[in-house]
């Protein structure tokens, strides 16, 4: 009975570590990216849609990191940081359509080539896929080995 | 395999931050870059041909270089020809500094009216593609370009030569007195001469004369050119061959009858 009970608390105590972290790491992205759009708001006055485009992102990234840290210690983590490695790529390709960025105002064109900076968040992103799939394979093989062990 | 792993992750968080840092004081930097342009002049340079001079200052504020500032003209008739291009390049504008440049144009009037002598005579439009590019923090390629047009005003608006005026000058010629007007709606002033043949209906030279004549932008010129013409040579009808030169560009000979 103490034994069960000790082991719920256990679980309850890494729980809520796992909870704190994941709000933690939440709170510091969404203080990163009110800063950085303190920076960026004059923008939005030239691309109307810019605030929308970057909350939709930074929404989505923060919901993915919350779900992959309350998962840690699973194998759904691997899945939710892939899934936000690979968000990360998606939202870039899509909402940045190809890197060439244009906007009309009134009879000016302006044309923001950010194929540079799409090329980096996708590298960056890929690295952050590789990394998720090599921590999947170490959370994989560190489960197989007690069998094997018990095998032999 | 854990530290390789942990480190890969360091190593992405790091970049992240400074990729996302560079982007963002790149982009808020982009407000403290101000450029203005000045009062347009023209004139006329040393090969007779019109110019075109914009004064461009920008001050660069921001928190890196700007790199390859360029400002691209090009102006084309009303079918879209090219007619000039002009284009100012500058490398490097660090931060912290401020640049005037002049961007100039030149315009050949000659190379206009050898397309099309209806600019010679009738006003119109001229179109101009202007494009400003940059590239923010040395890095991020930025462009704007804009399409407008601009009237022209034609130099030999409502050019007109009216009926040869016939009186006595001795027993065998008369004093013909012909007028010459037309409006000059260019933007430059016209300063040349204009070669007038007259001609009889039986298409026999009566009379040559020439006139000089100053007629500055947005005028109307009114002159008059006197023949002497032998009695025997008049017809009521015929036609007067014209030539004009000018410092800016040369036309003609063409007929204009009368009678």
């Amino acid at each position: 009975m103490d034994d069960r009970r000790a082991g719920w608390k256990k679980h309850a105590r890494g729980l809520l570590w796992k909870a704190t972290k994941a709000t933690t790491k939440g709170f510091i992205a969404y203080v990163i990216y009110f800063v950085a759009w303190s920076f960026l708001s004059p923008l939005s006055q030239w691309i109307p849609s810019l605030q929308q485009m970057i909350e939709t992102f930074v929404a989505i990234y923060i919901v993915l990191m919350i779900l992959g840290e309350l998962t840690s210690g699973t194998i759904y983590q691997h899945f939710f940081n892939a899934a936000k490695a690979l968000f990360v790529i998606a939202y870039m390709l899509m909402s940045l359509k190809g890197g060439i960025f244009g906007l009309s105002v009134e009879n000016v064109n302006l044309t923001i080539d950010l194929r540079l900076f799409m090329i980096a968040t996708m590298l960056l992103g890929l690295l952050g896929f590789a990394r998720t799939i090599l921590q999947a394979i170490d959370y994989m093989s560190q489960k197989a080995e007690p069998r094997l062990l018990k095998l032999n | 395999m854990r530290i390789p792993i942990r480190m890969i992750g360091i190593a992405t968080t790091v970049f992240w931050i400074f990729l996302i840092a560079f982007f963002v004081s790149a982009a808020y930097s982009a407000k403290d870059i101000q450029f203005g342009f000045g009062d347009p002049q023209t004139g006329m340079n040393v090969d007779n041909e019109l110019f075109f001079s914009l004064p461009v200052a920008l001050t660069n504020r921001g928190f890196y270089n700007i790199g390859n500032f360029n400002v691209t003209s090009r102006i084309a008739d009303g079918d879209g020809l090219e007619i000039t291009r002009g284009s100012t390049l500058i490398p490097v504008i660090r931060r912290g500094e401020e640049v005037r440049a002049f961007h100039n144009l030149t315009f050949d009037v000659d190379d206009l009216l050898q397309r099309d002598q209806n600019y010679l005579f009738n006003d119109g439009e001229i179109r101009i593609h202007e494009t400003v590019g940059l590239k923010l923090a040395e890095t991020i390629p930025v462009q704007a370009e804009a399409n407008f047009t601009v009237p022209w005003g034609a130099p030999l608006y409502s050019f007109a030569i009216g009926e040869p005026q016939y009186s006595a000058h001795n027993t065998t010629h008369f004093r013909a007195t012909v007028s010459i007007s037309f409006e000059n709606h260019a933007f430059f002033d016209l300063t040349g001469s204009i070669q007038l043949q007259m001609y009889n209906d039986v298409n026999r030279q009566t009379g040559y004369s020439e006139i000089a004549f100053l007629a500055p932008q947005h005028t109307r010129y009114d002159g008059a050119v006197e023949f002497y013409v032998l009695m025997s040579d008049v017809s009521s009808s015929g036609r007067f061959e014209a030539c004009l030169s000018s410092l800016l560009f040369s036309y003609g000979p063409w007929v204009i009858p009368y009678g």
